[in-house]
């Protein structure tokens, strides 16, 4: 008997076939006496295996059983309970790293700050809220600039113009 | 909680306390299902130690996810779901560990055992019960992993051929022609044992 005839028969014992292909194998079955002691032998075999169920027992007590089973669970749970307080810390770490880089880094620029100011090139503050000075030790030069509302209202407005035009 | 009466308790009942973190509650779930879920574990793994610790395992994972299980189908189909799972795992470690794969096996399918004459006796009849079970334990315990696999979640947890093939990570194709092979093998077995006598 040909592979995929095998599959058929056993397709229908196991009701895996649509009704038509049933009905097939129904018609088939009536005129092939190998088919039909195919059959008969896998029901047998499967009748046979279904009465197997359910004759094994566990040999350990009920007691020692559940012992086992209760420490994992118990262990388990305290696993979970250490994962959690260990996720609330990495929690907060997340959010203490990046803030405490950021503070390292602005504590840095504000201690470079006044130290390149005395030595080399800087900028520095020449009183006036709105004029700032950049000196250049080794070429001797001192760039001033001031900053008037006024001018940057009236520069504007010139540009304004300009483009109207 | 308190005054639940656990033995006369319905199984429906045990697992809703259960989910509550009655852990007397899901004792008593055990306590009335350990066989089952440990023949389950045995059928395939053939190893009786090997098959408590998974059985208990599965009850360990089972109270782990109770909020999972939705009541579509029975508790103990539930559970034994979880120790098939934990077995298949156990058995695919175990191939990977001989360097070997459950899934390229070579399929015994297409051999002998597909063109042997076919067992005109039913070879269990008469048999004591008892005796049958001894039996059909043998045969079993011949058969490869693969094929004890398929028919032992055919035969007793009677899943169709696409969801076994989705459990083992197969073709249906494989599944029909294991299952074909396993049942013709204990076929032969079961004859040759009773012509043995």
């Amino acid at each position: 008997m040909k592979e995929d005839l095998q599959m058929k028969l056993q397709a229908y014992l196991d009701g895996e076939l649509s009704a038509g292909e049933a009905k097939a194998v129904l018609g088939w079955l009536a005129q092939d006496a190998v088919a039909r002691n195919l059959l008969v032998e896998l029901t047998n075999t499967r009748a046979a295996l279904l009465s197997h169920e359910s004759e094994m027992k566990v040999s350990d007590s009920r007691e020692f059983y559940w012992s086992k089973i209760r420490r994992q669970i118990e262990g388990e749970d305290k696993i979970v309970i250490a994962t959690k307080r260990i996720s609330l810390m990495d929690r907060i770490h997340r959010l203490l790293v990046p803030a405490g880089a950021a503070a390292a880094v602005f504590v840095a620029v504000m201690l470079a700050l006044p130290r390149t100011n005395g030595v080399g090139d800087g900028f520095a503050d020449a009183g006036d809220a709105v004029a700032f000075t950049y000196h250049n030790y080794d070429s001797g030069t001192t760039l001033v600039w001031l900053d008037y509302p006024a001018e940057n209202d009236l520069s504007e407005m010139e540009l304004d113009d300009t483009l109207d035009l | 909680m308190a005054d639940m009466d656990y033995t006369a308790a319905q199984d429906a009942e045990l697992v809703q306390a259960s989910r509550q973190g009655d852990m007397v509650a899901f004792e008593q779930l055990v306590a009335r299902h350990r066989d089952k879920i440990y023949a389950r574990a045995y059928m395939m793994m053939r190893n009786e130690e090997e098959a408590i610790d998974l059985s208990q395992e599965a009850w360990v994972k089972g109270w782990q996810r109770l909020v999972q299980f939705q009541g579509e189908s029975s508790f103990t189909t539930w559970m034994t779901r979880i120790v098939i799972n934990l077995c298949l795992d156990q058995l695919r470690k175990r191939k990977r560990q001989r360097a070997e794969s459950i899934e390229a096996m070579e399929e015994e399918s297409g051999g002998v055992e597909r063109q042997m004459p076919v067992v005109m006796v039913n070879p269990t009849e008469q048999m004591e019960r008892a005796e049958l079970r001894v039996r059909i334990d043998e045969a079993l315990g011949k058969l490869s992993e693969a094929h004890r696999t398929v028919l032992v979640l055919h035969e007793f947890e009677h899943m169709e051929y696409k969801n076994i093939a989705k459990t083992m990570k197969c073709s249906i194709g494989t599944v029909m022609s294991r299952l074909f092979y396993a049942r013709r093998k204990m076929a032969s077995l079961l004859q040759d044992l009773k012509t043995s006598e």
